[in-house]
């Protein structure tokens, strides 16, 4: 089990988002967030998201880059600032197409960018793009122990 | 003695002839005288045959013959003859005679032979000296001859000298007549320098005057430091009687004192313009002076320092051909003005025209500068602002105008899903053409962003590692993945010179292309190589799609030309690999691919052991440059995509 924390605006792309995972069986490991600030509530775990069972920290997040008040790059920005998400993949996801954002993301250090498909239909592809570079390897359950105490993501052997 | 000499050895007589001739007149005497008349004297003399030696001249046969008949006749008469009966009776005088007969012709023809002998002697040295003779005097003529010979030589030379003097006497007359020349040039020439020194001093001191007032143009912030440099520079004309100049203004109907220099101060305060000097010069429009103020009373002359001046010298100061005011020197003694010193005012008052003339005009483009420069921040600050919406504009394009395309055709999707086996073949048709609509519309709004963009943007070249970056891409980009399409890299790919952007719109252009022309039942493959020469790198792409027609091939790379309408497509992809590729000093082009397909292939710059930076001369840009570089792309990108929307 792991979470895709998705960093979204646009309602249509999280529906699209959300009904890729629903086809893939895994609704529940997509958890959105609507804006860059709440984004960082999110991973810092303040006020609501304190409750880690329903909002468990993810094992990689989808960032949208534009996104209002806060930009995508802002909030990844204050993501690489915090020492515990240091090694925290994060991959962008924009409809840009505009090689200098694909650089910028380059040198700022993102896992990955992925441009948005041009239908929504295709979102089930980026899935498993995702799935294939990025959680080829299971995390550990329990999503508290994850992240607590230490700064690496703790990898458990691979299933047999 | 030569001569003795010579006789001896040619004249010797002959020894033989001398016996044979001895033998001979001795035979023939004792012939005669013993056998045929033994008895008697014969009348017939001994000495007959003696005078033979006067041809054969031998003395010792003389002697000899003389010795010879005397012995002879001895015999005949001492011992012959008294046997004998002699019919004469012997005489011993008569012998005796005989004997002084012999003696005394013999002697005779001795002392012939002797004279005979001395005069061939002193014949022959007479000979002798005589050859002699005329050998000298051959001599003496052919002498004669040479000198001669020497003589007309002599006379020649004598006439060409006296050729040659006569020239030089010619050269002589000429030489004098150039030295008159030249002394008359000569005093020419002084007279000449005596004007020049006299116009030197004129210019002298105008160069003085030159260059205080180039130095106060250069120096001279504002008119009034001017135009003191200029009253400074007029004093000198004035001389040590001491004097003031001044620059007067012409305000309507006074006279303003602008400026003054001298020993004394003027009053500043304005006078009337009609009674003044500066009413004459200027109404005359000419240079005039007074010698003496006493005899012009009718003059309003300002006074300084309680002090009467006497005498003035003014001229007209203009100001692009307009009368500005004079330029005035006063002295207080009365004094005749020379034509030099007027000639220097007159210059000075131009000088100084000329330099408030570029003054009053500098001033005049320092305001103008100022309020262009204005106008220049001012317009900058609003294309900044309009730059700047431009590129929200553009970006709200990119991102905002692609979110509801990307709905649309998800959702016409998702009810086609939904309302699977329910829909008839028009509706159907209906949604198709809906979702295939958005997608071109996303489409062109790609493209048409990405071709200005590229148009426009600078592309740096530096070291791509272009395996790593085709890997990149086919990753990124599910429709260039299985089971969608079969993308297989062949060969080794190296590294090559050129901009990462521009190189991933070139390749991901080139796959989509690829792997978009297939058969709807085929599943695309893409083989990838490169090929390396001369420092050149091809990149292969080699697709087995429906290949592109023979007859669209020369307009495959232009914009907005598609081959084949029954795919989906813009125009502008492959113009735009064309224009990266250009910009990247690169080419792009395509062959057929035998059976079916294409081939398609990109050359770029192989990068070199030592990768070059960059291709085009770095310069970096700073971050304000860079961000103005950028907003004036987007804005040009921005209004391309109108354009072209509204086409």
């Amino acid at each position: 089990m792991w979470n895709v924390l998705y960093v979204e605006d646009e309602e249509n792309d999280v529906i699209f988002m959300r009904r890729a995972f629903r086809r893939a069986g895994v609704e529940g490991w997509l958890k959105v967030v609507g804006d860059g600030q709440t984004a960082m509530e999110y991973l810092s775990g303040r006020g609501l998201f304190g409750d880690r069972l329903n909002y468990p920290l993810p094992a990689l997040v989808l960032l949208d880059l534009n996104l209002p008040t806060v930009s995508g790059f802002q909030v990844f920005n204050w993501i690489r600032q915090q020492p515990q998400f240091q090694q925290l993949p994060v991959v962008i996801f924009s409809s840009s197409s505009r090689p200098e954002d694909r650089l910028k993301a380059k040198e700022l250090g993102a896992s990955d960018y992925l441009e948005k498909p041009d239908s929504g239909l295709d979102f089930g592809t980026v899935l498993e793009t995702l799935k294939r570079k990025w959680l080829a390897q299971p995390v550990a359950l329990d999503p508290i122990a994850q992240y607590s105490g230490s700064l690496a993501v703790t990898h458990v052997p691979a299933r047999p | 003695m030569n001569a003795t000499k010579r006789s001896d050895q040619i004249q010797r007589p002959s020894a033989l002839i001398s016996v044979a001739i001895f033998v001979a007149t001795t035979a023939l005497m004792v012939w005669l005288k013993l056998r045929l008349f033994p008895d008697r004297y014969t009348a017939l003399s001994y000495a007959l045959p003696l005078l033979i030696c006067l041809w054969h001249k031998d003395r010792r046969l003389l002697w000899t013959m003389v010795a010879t008949f005397a012995a002879l006749s001895a015999l005949k008469d001492f011992l012959i003859q008294p046997g004998h009966q002699p019919t004469e009776p012997f005489d011993f005088l008569q012998w005796l005679m005989q004997i002084a007969n012999i003696v005394v012709v013999a002697g005779t023809v001795h002392t012939i032979l002797n004279l005979t002998e001395r005069l061939r002697a002193r014949n022959e040295e007479l000979h002798v000296a005589n050859e002699e003779l005329t050998a000298r005097a051959k001599e003496i003529a052919r002498q004669n001859a040479e000198l001669h010979a020497q003589g007309e030589e002599l006379a020649q030379q004598n006439e060409e000298l006296q050729q040659q003097g006569e020239e030089l006497g010619r050269q002589n007359e000429e030489l004098q007549q150039q030295t008159e020349e030249l002394e008359r040039q000569s005093e020419e020439l002084q007279r000449q320098a005596e004007e020049l020194q006299t116009l030197n001093q004129e210019l002298n001191q105008k160069e003085g005057m030159l260059t205080t007032l180039l130095d106060c143009l250069a120096g001279a912030r504002d008119e009034p430091q001017m135009l003191e440099q200029v009253c400074r520079a007029l004093l000198d004309l004035v001389g040590p009687s001491g004097g003031i100049a001044a620059v007067l203004e012409r305000a309507g109907d006074e006279i303003v004192l602008r400026m003054q220099a001298g020993a004394a101060k003027l009053s500043e305060a304005p006078r009337p313009f009609a009674p003044s000097l500066a009413s004459v010069v200027l109404e005359h429009d000419r240079t005039a002076f007074v010698d003496d103020l006493a005899a012009r009373p009718d003059l309003s002359v300002p006074i300084a320092a309680q002090q009467r001046f006497r005498s003035v010298l003014a001229t007209p100061l203009r100001l692009n051909g307009k009368h500005l005011g004079t330029v005035n020197i006063y002295s207080f003694e009365p004094r005749k003005w020379t034509t030099q010193q007027f000639r220097i005012i007159e210059w000075v008052a131009a000088q100084c025209s000329l330099a408030l003339g570029v003054m009053r005009l500098q001033e005049e483009l320092a305001r103008t500068n100022s309020r262009l420069e204005e106008q220049v921040r001012e317009r900058t600050a609003h294309l900044r602002e309009m730059v700047d919406e431009l590129e929200h504009f553009s970006y709200t394009i990119t991102h905002d105008m692609r979110a509801p395309l990307r709905a649309i055709r998800g959702f016409i999707g998702t009810l086609e899903e939904q309302l699977d086996g329910r829909l008839d073949s028009e509706t159907k048709d209906c949604m198709d053409r809906i979702a295939s609509s958005a997608r071109r519309m996303d489409r062109l709004i790609t493209d048409a962003l990405s071709y200005s963009r590229t148009v426009q943007t600078e592309l740096r070249l530096s070291v791509v590692d272009a395996a790593a970056l085709l890997r990149g891409i086919i990753d990124s980009y599910p429709n260039l993945q299985p089971p969608k399409a079969r993308i297989r890299i062949d060969s080794e790919i190296p590294k090559v010179l050129a901009n990462e952007a521009g190189l991933t719109q070139c390749f991901s252009n080139l796959l989509d292309n690829a792997v978009k022309f297939v058969e709807p039942s085929a599943i695309a493959e893409v083989g990838i190589r490169a090929e390396t020469h001369d420092g050149l790198v091809r990149i292969w792409f080699e697709d087995n799609g429906i290949g592109i027609p023979e007859l669209f091939r020369p307009r495959l790379f232009q914009m907005f030309q598609r081959a084949n309408k029954a795919y989906d497509g813009t125009g502008i992809g492959l113009a735009l690999v064309r224009k990266v590729a250009e910009r990247m000093s690169g080419r792009v082009g395509v062959e057929p691919n035998g059976g079916t397909g294409s081939r398609f292939w990109l050359e770029l710059r192989l990068s070199k052991s030592n990768p070059i930076e960059s291709a085009a001369p770095a310069r970096v840009m700073n971050e304000s440059e860079a961000q103005n570089a950028n907003a004036g792309r987007l804005a040009l990108s921005a209004i391309k995509l109108i354009e072209s929307a509204g086409k």
